[in-house]
Protein backbone atom coordinates (compact mmCIF):
# COMPACT_ATOMS: atom_id res chain seq x y z
CA UNK A 1 0.00 0.00 0.00
CA UNK A 2 0.97 3.30 -0.62
CA UNK A 3 1.80 5.29 2.25
CA UNK A 4 -0.69 8.09 3.20
CA UNK A 5 -1.25 11.45 4.02
CA UNK A 6 1.57 12.96 1.53
CA UNK A 7 0.64 14.80 -1.67
CA UNK A 8 2.23 13.60 -4.77
CA UNK A 9 5.68 15.44 -5.47
CA UNK A 10 4.10 18.12 -8.09
CA UNK A 11 1.88 19.26 -4.92
CA UNK A 12 4.73 19.49 -2.24
CA UNK A 13 5.20 22.53 -0.79
CA UNK A 14 8.26 25.24 -0.04
CA UNK A 15 8.95 25.69 2.97
CA UNK A 16 8.01 29.25 3.91
CA UNK A 17 10.81 31.86 3.91
CA UNK A 18 13.98 32.91 2.31
CA UNK A 19 15.44 30.04 0.56
CA UNK A 20 18.19 31.20 -2.15
CA UNK A 21 16.91 29.06 -4.23
CA UNK A 22 16.98 29.78 -8.09
CA UNK A 23 14.18 31.67 -9.41
CA UNK A 24 13.25 29.34 -12.09
CA UNK A 25 12.83 26.72 -9.34
CA UNK A 26 11.33 29.07 -7.07
CA UNK A 27 8.34 29.96 -10.07
CA UNK A 28 7.83 25.96 -10.59
CA UNK A 29 7.00 25.51 -6.67
CA UNK A 30 5.29 28.65 -6.69
CA UNK A 31 2.82 27.06 -9.46
CA UNK A 32 2.97 23.99 -7.58
CA UNK A 33 1.92 25.68 -4.57
CA UNK A 34 -0.89 27.27 -6.04
CA UNK A 35 -2.40 24.34 -7.14
CA UNK A 36 -2.05 22.60 -3.25
CA UNK A 37 -3.85 25.78 -2.32
CA UNK A 38 -6.21 25.33 -4.65
CA UNK A 39 -6.87 21.94 -3.49
CA UNK A 40 -7.09 22.62 -0.12
CA UNK A 41 -8.81 25.72 -0.23
CA UNK A 42 -11.68 23.30 -2.29
CA UNK A 43 -11.52 20.73 0.01
CA UNK A 44 -12.64 23.44 2.38
CA UNK A 45 -15.24 24.98 0.73
CA UNK A 46 -16.49 23.78 -2.57
CA UNK A 47 -15.38 25.06 -5.95
CA UNK A 48 -18.12 26.87 -6.20
CA UNK A 49 -17.16 28.94 -2.80
CA UNK A 50 -13.70 29.17 -3.32
CA UNK A 51 -12.04 32.43 -3.95
CA UNK A 52 -8.48 33.31 -5.57
CA UNK A 53 -7.70 34.58 -2.25
CA UNK A 54 -8.84 31.42 -0.47
CA UNK A 55 -6.28 29.67 -2.76
CA UNK A 56 -3.41 32.43 -2.70
CA UNK A 57 -3.92 31.79 1.56
CA UNK A 58 -3.17 28.25 1.82
CA UNK A 59 -0.55 28.53 -0.85
CA UNK A 60 1.21 31.44 0.79
CA UNK A 61 1.71 33.54 -2.34
CA UNK A 62 0.91 36.94 -3.00
CA UNK A 63 -2.15 37.91 -5.47
CA UNK A 64 -0.44 39.00 -7.77
CA UNK A 65 1.74 35.54 -8.23
CA UNK A 66 -1.20 34.05 -8.65
CA UNK A 67 -1.88 35.99 -11.85
CA UNK A 68 1.47 35.75 -12.98
CA UNK A 69 1.01 32.04 -13.40
CA UNK A 70 -3.29 31.68 -14.16
CA UNK A 71 -5.52 33.86 -15.37
CA UNK A 72 -8.80 32.37 -13.49
CA UNK A 73 -10.12 30.22 -10.31
CA UNK A 74 -11.21 27.98 -13.41
CA UNK A 75 -7.62 28.04 -15.29
CA UNK A 76 -5.82 27.15 -12.29
CA UNK A 77 -8.38 24.37 -11.43
CA UNK A 78 -8.41 22.66 -14.62
CA UNK A 79 -4.15 22.70 -13.60
CA UNK A 80 -4.64 21.28 -10.93
CA UNK A 81 -7.13 18.34 -12.28
CA UNK A 82 -4.59 17.41 -14.56
CA UNK A 83 -1.79 17.13 -12.47
CA UNK A 84 -4.12 14.83 -9.99
CA UNK A 85 -5.71 12.52 -12.64
CA UNK A 86 -2.25 11.87 -14.63
CA UNK A 87 -0.43 11.11 -11.13
CA UNK A 88 -3.83 8.77 -11.12
CA UNK A 89 -3.53 7.59 -14.22
CA UNK A 90 0.46 6.68 -13.61
CA UNK A 91 0.05 4.51 -10.35
CA UNK A 92 -3.47 3.00 -12.15
CA UNK A 93 -0.58 1.81 -15.52
CA UNK A 94 2.13 1.01 -13.13
CA UNK A 95 0.07 -1.42 -11.24
CA UNK A 96 -1.93 -2.77 -13.74
CA UNK A 97 1.18 -3.66 -15.95
CA UNK A 98 2.88 -5.18 -12.28
CA UNK A 99 0.55 -8.59 -12.89
CA UNK A 100 1.02 -10.94 -15.23
CA UNK A 101 -2.80 -11.94 -15.87
CA UNK A 102 -5.60 -9.89 -16.77
CA UNK A 103 -7.80 -10.39 -13.82
CA UNK A 104 -5.08 -9.70 -11.06
CA UNK A 105 -4.26 -6.65 -13.46
CA UNK A 106 -7.80 -5.20 -12.72
CA UNK A 107 -7.77 -6.65 -9.23
CA UNK A 108 -4.40 -4.40 -8.88
CA UNK A 109 -5.59 -1.58 -10.95
CA UNK A 110 -8.58 -0.82 -8.73
CA UNK A 111 -6.58 -1.40 -5.84
CA UNK A 112 -4.01 1.41 -6.59
CA UNK A 113 -7.20 3.41 -7.74
CA UNK A 114 -8.58 3.36 -4.03
CA UNK A 115 -5.37 3.68 -2.49
CA UNK A 116 -4.50 7.12 -4.27
CA UNK A 117 -7.72 8.45 -3.25
CA UNK A 118 -8.31 6.82 0.03
CA UNK A 119 -4.93 8.28 0.82
CA UNK A 120 -5.20 11.44 -0.48
CA UNK A 121 -8.67 13.00 0.23
CA UNK A 122 -8.62 16.63 -1.18
CA UNK A 123 -7.24 15.69 -4.09
CA UNK A 124 -10.09 12.61 -4.13
CA UNK A 125 -12.61 15.00 -3.89
CA UNK A 126 -11.38 17.59 -6.14
CA UNK A 127 -11.26 15.00 -9.15
CA UNK A 128 -13.84 12.79 -8.33
CA UNK A 129 -16.68 14.97 -6.87
CA UNK A 130 -15.65 18.64 -7.38
CA UNK A 131 -15.14 18.33 -11.08
CA UNK A 132 -18.17 17.57 -11.77
CA UNK A 133 -19.75 20.49 -9.49
CA UNK A 134 -17.25 22.82 -11.67
CA UNK A 135 -19.39 21.61 -14.63
CA UNK A 136 -18.31 23.22 -17.96
CA UNK A 137 -14.85 23.96 -17.01
CA UNK A 138 -13.65 20.37 -16.73
CA UNK A 139 -16.27 18.35 -17.42
CA UNK A 140 -14.93 17.23 -20.55
CA UNK A 141 -11.88 16.17 -19.26
CA UNK A 142 -13.37 14.46 -16.05
CA UNK A 143 -15.48 12.46 -19.16
CA UNK A 144 -12.76 11.44 -21.21
CA UNK A 145 -10.50 10.19 -17.97
CA UNK A 146 -13.52 7.72 -17.02
CA UNK A 147 -13.44 6.65 -20.84
CA UNK A 148 -9.56 6.26 -20.70
CA UNK A 149 -10.31 3.26 -17.86
CA UNK A 150 -12.47 1.74 -20.96
CA UNK A 151 -9.88 -0.24 -22.65
CA UNK A 152 -8.23 -1.92 -19.70
CA UNK A 153 -11.33 -3.82 -19.01
CA UNK A 154 -12.01 -4.32 -23.27
CA UNK A 155 -8.45 -6.27 -22.66
CA UNK A 156 -10.57 -8.61 -20.72
CA UNK A 157 -12.47 -9.94 -23.90
CA UNK A 158 -9.12 -11.23 -25.49
CA UNK A 159 -9.01 -14.80 -25.66
CA UNK A 160 -12.43 -15.58 -23.69
CA UNK A 161 -14.85 -18.43 -25.27
CA UNK A 162 -17.30 -17.91 -27.90
CA UNK A 163 -20.63 -17.82 -25.76
CA UNK A 164 -18.54 -15.03 -23.19
CA UNK A 165 -18.02 -12.71 -25.95
CA UNK A 166 -21.62 -13.03 -27.54
CA UNK A 167 -22.99 -12.16 -24.19
CA UNK A 168 -20.85 -9.04 -23.66
CA UNK A 169 -22.38 -5.91 -25.26
CA UNK A 170 -20.65 -3.12 -26.85
CA UNK A 171 -21.53 -0.93 -23.62
CA UNK A 172 -20.27 -3.48 -21.43
CA UNK A 173 -16.91 -1.88 -20.60
CA UNK A 174 -18.80 1.61 -20.17
CA UNK A 175 -21.31 0.52 -18.30
CA UNK A 176 -18.78 -1.46 -15.73
CA UNK A 177 -16.35 1.75 -15.31
CA UNK A 178 -19.18 3.85 -14.78
CA UNK A 179 -20.31 1.73 -12.06
CA UNK A 180 -17.84 1.91 -10.00
CA UNK A 181 -16.56 5.42 -10.50
CA UNK A 182 -20.02 6.00 -9.69
CA UNK A 183 -19.73 4.25 -6.37
CA UNK A 184 -16.24 5.56 -5.81
CA UNK A 185 -17.70 8.72 -6.00
CA UNK A 186 -20.67 8.63 -3.86
CA UNK A 187 -18.22 7.55 -0.94
CA UNK A 188 -16.22 10.61 -1.32
CA UNK A 189 -19.32 12.85 -1.67
CA UNK A 190 -20.44 11.15 1.71
CA UNK A 191 -17.29 11.97 3.15
CA UNK A 192 -16.54 8.35 3.40
CA UNK A 193 -12.65 8.13 2.31
CA UNK A 194 -11.09 5.96 4.79
CA UNK A 195 -13.97 2.99 3.56
CA UNK A 196 -12.87 3.45 0.14
CA UNK A 197 -10.17 0.07 0.14
CA UNK A 198 -12.63 -1.72 1.48
CA UNK A 199 -14.60 -1.71 -2.12
CA UNK A 200 -11.98 -3.31 -3.41
CA UNK A 201 -13.22 -7.32 -3.32
CA UNK A 202 -17.28 -5.24 -4.43
CA UNK A 203 -15.60 -4.22 -7.38
CA UNK A 204 -13.07 -6.44 -8.54
CA UNK A 205 -16.23 -9.48 -8.43
CA UNK A 206 -18.68 -6.65 -10.48
CA UNK A 207 -15.45 -5.92 -13.01
CA UNK A 208 -15.16 -9.88 -13.40
CA UNK A 209 -17.84 -11.10 -13.74
CA UNK A 210 -18.95 -10.39 -17.43
CA UNK A 211 -16.11 -11.72 -18.13
CA UNK A 212 -15.50 -14.88 -15.86
CA UNK A 213 -18.46 -15.81 -14.49
CA UNK A 214 -19.66 -14.85 -11.04
CA UNK A 215 -18.03 -18.11 -9.61
CA UNK A 216 -14.48 -17.21 -11.13
CA UNK A 217 -14.82 -13.77 -10.05
CA UNK A 218 -15.74 -13.77 -7.23
CA UNK A 219 -12.82 -16.20 -6.02
CA UNK A 220 -10.09 -13.76 -7.31
CA UNK A 221 -11.76 -10.57 -5.68
CA UNK A 222 -11.38 -12.52 -2.18
CA UNK A 223 -7.86 -13.81 -3.34
CA UNK A 224 -5.54 -11.91 -0.27
CA UNK B 1 -50.63 25.19 -24.21
CA UNK B 2 -51.63 28.82 -22.16
CA UNK B 3 -54.66 29.30 -21.10
CA UNK B 4 -57.08 31.16 -23.44
CA UNK B 5 -57.37 34.90 -22.49
CA UNK B 6 -60.77 36.08 -21.02
CA UNK B 7 -62.69 32.62 -19.60
CA UNK B 8 -60.87 31.38 -17.07
CA UNK B 9 -62.90 28.49 -16.10
CA UNK B 10 -60.36 25.88 -14.89
CA UNK B 11 -60.32 25.11 -11.54
CA UNK B 12 -57.51 27.47 -10.07
CA UNK B 13 -55.83 24.43 -8.33
CA UNK B 14 -55.42 23.47 -12.17
CA UNK B 15 -54.25 26.35 -13.71
CA UNK B 16 -51.26 26.78 -10.61
CA UNK B 17 -50.39 22.88 -11.44
CA UNK B 18 -50.02 23.68 -14.69
CA UNK B 19 -48.40 26.99 -14.25
CA UNK B 20 -45.66 25.47 -11.95
CA UNK B 21 -44.94 22.98 -14.66
CA UNK B 22 -44.77 25.47 -17.40
CA UNK B 23 -41.98 27.51 -15.61
CA UNK B 24 -40.04 24.04 -14.61
CA UNK B 25 -40.09 23.02 -18.33
CA UNK B 26 -39.01 26.57 -19.65
CA UNK B 27 -36.23 26.27 -16.91
CA UNK B 28 -34.84 23.24 -18.48
CA UNK B 29 -35.11 24.08 -21.45
CA UNK B 30 -32.89 27.59 -21.30
CA UNK B 31 -30.49 25.16 -19.45
CA UNK B 32 -29.99 22.94 -22.58
CA UNK B 33 -29.69 26.00 -24.95
CA UNK B 34 -27.03 28.13 -22.38
CA UNK B 35 -26.61 25.93 -20.00
CA UNK B 36 -27.72 26.10 -16.18
CA UNK B 37 -25.62 28.69 -15.33
CA UNK B 38 -26.20 31.30 -17.64
CA UNK B 39 -30.34 30.96 -17.29
CA UNK B 40 -32.00 33.62 -15.90
CA UNK B 41 -35.13 34.25 -14.44
CA UNK B 42 -35.77 36.71 -17.41
CA UNK B 43 -35.63 34.02 -20.10
CA UNK B 44 -37.71 31.51 -17.65
CA UNK B 45 -39.99 34.07 -17.96
CA UNK B 46 -39.66 34.97 -21.57
CA UNK B 47 -39.83 31.21 -22.67
CA UNK B 48 -43.03 30.03 -20.06
CA UNK B 49 -44.92 33.35 -21.06
CA UNK B 50 -45.71 34.73 -18.03
CA UNK B 51 -45.38 37.35 -16.19
CA UNK B 52 -42.35 37.84 -13.68
CA UNK B 53 -44.65 38.19 -10.79
CA UNK B 54 -46.10 34.77 -11.64
CA UNK B 55 -42.61 33.17 -11.49
CA UNK B 56 -41.69 34.22 -8.06
CA UNK B 57 -45.66 33.52 -6.71
CA UNK B 58 -44.13 29.79 -7.27
CA UNK B 59 -40.35 29.87 -6.85
CA UNK B 60 -38.47 31.97 -4.65
CA UNK B 61 -35.49 31.83 -7.33
CA UNK B 62 -34.00 30.44 -9.71
CA UNK B 63 -31.83 27.48 -8.06
CA UNK B 64 -35.45 26.97 -6.20
CA UNK B 65 -37.13 26.17 -9.56
CA UNK B 66 -34.36 23.82 -10.85
CA UNK B 67 -34.65 21.64 -7.92
CA UNK B 68 -38.36 22.17 -8.46
CA UNK B 69 -37.51 20.31 -11.67
CA UNK B 70 -35.33 17.80 -10.43
CA UNK B 71 -38.17 16.64 -8.15
CA UNK B 72 -40.60 16.83 -10.46
CA UNK B 73 -38.66 14.54 -13.19
CA UNK B 74 -37.68 12.35 -10.42
CA UNK B 75 -40.90 11.44 -9.02
CA UNK B 76 -42.38 11.24 -12.29
CA UNK B 77 -40.10 8.57 -13.77
CA UNK B 78 -40.05 6.80 -10.61
CA UNK B 79 -43.56 6.81 -10.65
CA UNK B 80 -44.03 5.41 -14.39
CA UNK B 81 -41.26 2.94 -13.59
CA UNK B 82 -43.03 1.61 -10.67
CA UNK B 83 -45.89 1.35 -12.63
CA UNK B 84 -44.69 -0.18 -15.97
CA UNK B 85 -43.39 -2.65 -13.31
CA UNK B 86 -46.26 -3.49 -11.44
CA UNK B 87 -48.20 -4.26 -14.73
CA UNK B 88 -45.55 -8.00 -15.25
CA UNK B 89 -45.47 -10.39 -12.50
CA UNK B 90 -41.81 -11.94 -12.61
CA UNK B 91 -38.84 -9.67 -11.11
CA UNK B 92 -36.33 -9.92 -14.62
CA UNK B 93 -40.11 -8.76 -16.75
CA UNK B 94 -40.50 -5.81 -13.66
CA UNK B 95 -36.17 -4.88 -14.33
CA UNK B 96 -37.05 -5.22 -18.04
CA UNK B 97 -40.61 -2.83 -17.82
CA UNK B 98 -38.93 -0.76 -15.65
CA UNK B 99 -35.81 0.05 -17.64
CA UNK B 100 -37.96 0.62 -20.64
CA UNK B 101 -40.03 3.49 -19.07
CA UNK B 102 -37.20 4.75 -17.88
CA UNK B 103 -35.62 4.98 -20.83
CA UNK B 104 -38.96 6.16 -22.34
CA UNK B 105 -38.76 8.93 -19.99
CA UNK B 106 -35.27 10.13 -21.25
CA UNK B 107 -36.53 9.87 -24.93
CA UNK B 108 -39.74 11.98 -24.36
CA UNK B 109 -38.15 14.67 -22.11
CA UNK B 110 -35.06 15.27 -23.22
CA UNK B 111 -34.77 18.74 -21.36
CA UNK B 112 -35.63 17.42 -18.30
CA UNK B 113 -33.26 14.48 -18.49
CA UNK B 114 -30.42 16.50 -19.64
CA UNK B 115 -31.43 19.10 -15.99
CA UNK B 116 -31.50 15.69 -14.02
CA UNK B 117 -28.35 13.88 -15.07
CA UNK B 118 -26.07 16.46 -16.68
CA UNK B 119 -27.04 20.35 -14.96
CA UNK B 120 -27.58 18.88 -11.73
CA UNK B 121 -24.08 17.84 -11.09
CA UNK B 122 -23.07 21.53 -11.04
CA UNK B 123 -26.04 22.97 -10.25
CA UNK B 124 -25.06 23.11 -6.46
CA UNK B 125 -25.07 21.18 -3.35
CA UNK B 126 -28.42 20.53 -2.93
CA UNK B 127 -29.20 19.69 -6.47
CA UNK B 128 -26.52 17.48 -6.37
CA UNK B 129 -28.02 15.89 -3.01
CA UNK B 130 -30.67 15.37 -5.40
CA UNK B 131 -29.12 13.92 -7.94
CA UNK B 132 -27.69 11.24 -5.32
CA UNK B 133 -31.34 10.72 -3.68
CA UNK B 134 -32.89 9.89 -7.13
CA UNK B 135 -30.16 7.05 -8.11
CA UNK B 136 -30.75 5.97 -4.31
CA UNK B 137 -34.10 5.49 -5.19
CA UNK B 138 -33.66 3.33 -7.83
CA UNK B 139 -31.53 0.68 -5.56
CA UNK B 140 -33.86 -1.02 -3.50
CA UNK B 141 -35.76 -1.79 -6.94
CA UNK B 142 -32.81 -3.76 -7.88
CA UNK B 143 -32.23 -5.34 -4.31
CA UNK B 144 -35.67 -7.54 -5.02
CA UNK B 145 -33.73 -9.33 -7.52
CA UNK B 146 -31.38 -11.29 -4.23
CA UNK B 147 -34.60 -12.95 -3.49
CA UNK B 148 -34.51 -14.27 -6.80
CA UNK B 149 -31.50 -15.42 -7.07
CA UNK B 150 -29.95 -18.59 -6.55
CA UNK B 151 -26.74 -16.61 -5.07
CA UNK B 152 -28.42 -13.87 -3.42
CA UNK B 153 -26.27 -14.14 -0.11
CA UNK B 154 -23.37 -13.89 -2.01
CA UNK B 155 -23.68 -10.96 -3.82
CA UNK B 156 -21.47 -8.12 -3.34
CA UNK B 157 -23.15 -5.50 -0.75
CA UNK B 158 -22.83 -2.66 -3.28
CA UNK B 159 -24.08 -4.20 -6.37
CA UNK B 160 -26.98 -2.53 -6.64
CA UNK B 161 -25.20 1.07 -6.19
CA UNK B 162 -22.90 0.05 -9.18
CA UNK B 163 -25.39 -0.68 -11.31
CA UNK B 164 -27.90 1.80 -10.91
CA UNK B 165 -24.55 4.12 -11.47
CA UNK B 166 -23.63 2.01 -14.65
CA UNK B 167 -27.11 2.78 -16.04
CA UNK B 168 -26.95 6.55 -14.89
CA UNK B 169 -23.58 6.50 -16.61
CA UNK B 170 -24.60 4.96 -20.03
CA UNK B 171 -27.77 7.55 -20.20
CA UNK B 172 -25.22 10.75 -18.71
CA UNK B 173 -23.16 9.94 -21.82
CA UNK B 174 -25.91 9.78 -24.33
CA UNK B 175 -27.74 12.96 -23.28
CA UNK B 176 -24.19 14.70 -23.23
CA UNK B 177 -23.96 13.94 -26.63
CA UNK B 178 -27.25 15.10 -27.33
CA UNK B 179 -28.12 11.32 -28.41
CA UNK B 180 -31.58 11.31 -26.75
CA UNK B 181 -34.02 10.33 -29.57
CA UNK B 182 -32.19 6.84 -29.77
CA UNK B 183 -31.69 5.74 -25.84
CA UNK B 184 -34.32 3.56 -26.21
CA UNK B 185 -32.07 1.42 -28.24
CA UNK B 186 -29.87 0.56 -25.27
CA UNK B 187 -32.83 -1.33 -23.30
CA UNK B 188 -31.64 -5.03 -24.76
CA UNK B 189 -28.06 -4.13 -23.25
CA UNK B 190 -29.24 -2.18 -20.26
CA UNK B 191 -31.25 -5.27 -19.30
CA UNK B 192 -28.58 -7.81 -19.61
CA UNK B 193 -26.00 -5.44 -17.63
CA UNK B 194 -28.21 -5.36 -14.82
CA UNK B 195 -29.80 -8.91 -14.60
CA UNK B 196 -26.75 -11.06 -15.49
CA UNK B 197 -25.54 -10.46 -11.64
CA UNK B 198 -28.85 -11.96 -9.94
CA UNK B 199 -29.96 -14.57 -12.73
CA UNK B 200 -26.88 -15.63 -14.54
CA UNK B 201 -25.95 -14.93 -18.47
CA UNK B 202 -28.47 -17.29 -19.76
CA UNK B 203 -31.67 -16.29 -18.33
CA UNK B 204 -30.70 -12.21 -18.50
CA UNK B 205 -30.04 -12.57 -22.54
CA UNK B 206 -33.64 -14.32 -22.53
CA UNK B 207 -35.25 -11.67 -20.90
CA UNK B 208 -33.46 -8.86 -22.79
CA UNK B 209 -34.22 -10.41 -26.39
CA UNK B 210 -38.06 -10.73 -25.82
CA UNK B 211 -39.60 -8.23 -27.74
CA UNK B 212 -40.36 -5.17 -26.76
CA UNK B 213 -43.56 -4.45 -24.30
Amino acid sequence: MESASEYPPELSRLPPGRHGLPREFVIHNQHERLIAGLAEAVAEKGFANTTIADITRHAAVSRRTFYEHFNSKDECFVKAYDTVMEQLRERVAEAYQSEDDWPRSIKAGIAAMLGFLASEPNLARLCMVEALVAGPVVVERYDAAIQSLVPYFREGRKGRPRDVLDRLSPTTEEALVGGMVSLVSRRIFAGRTDDLEQLLPDLVEFALTPYLGSAEAAKIARES
Amino acid sequence: MRPPPGRQQLPREFIARHQRQRIITALAEEAVEKGYRAVTVADIVRRAGIARNTFYENFSSKEDCFLAAQQYAVDESLRRVVEAASSVESWPDRVRAGLASFLRSVATEPALARACFVEALSAGPEAMAGYEESLQAFVPLFRIGRKVSSQGNELPETLEETIVGGIFWIIYQRVVAGETAEIERLLPELIEFSLTPYVGPKAARRTASEPSP
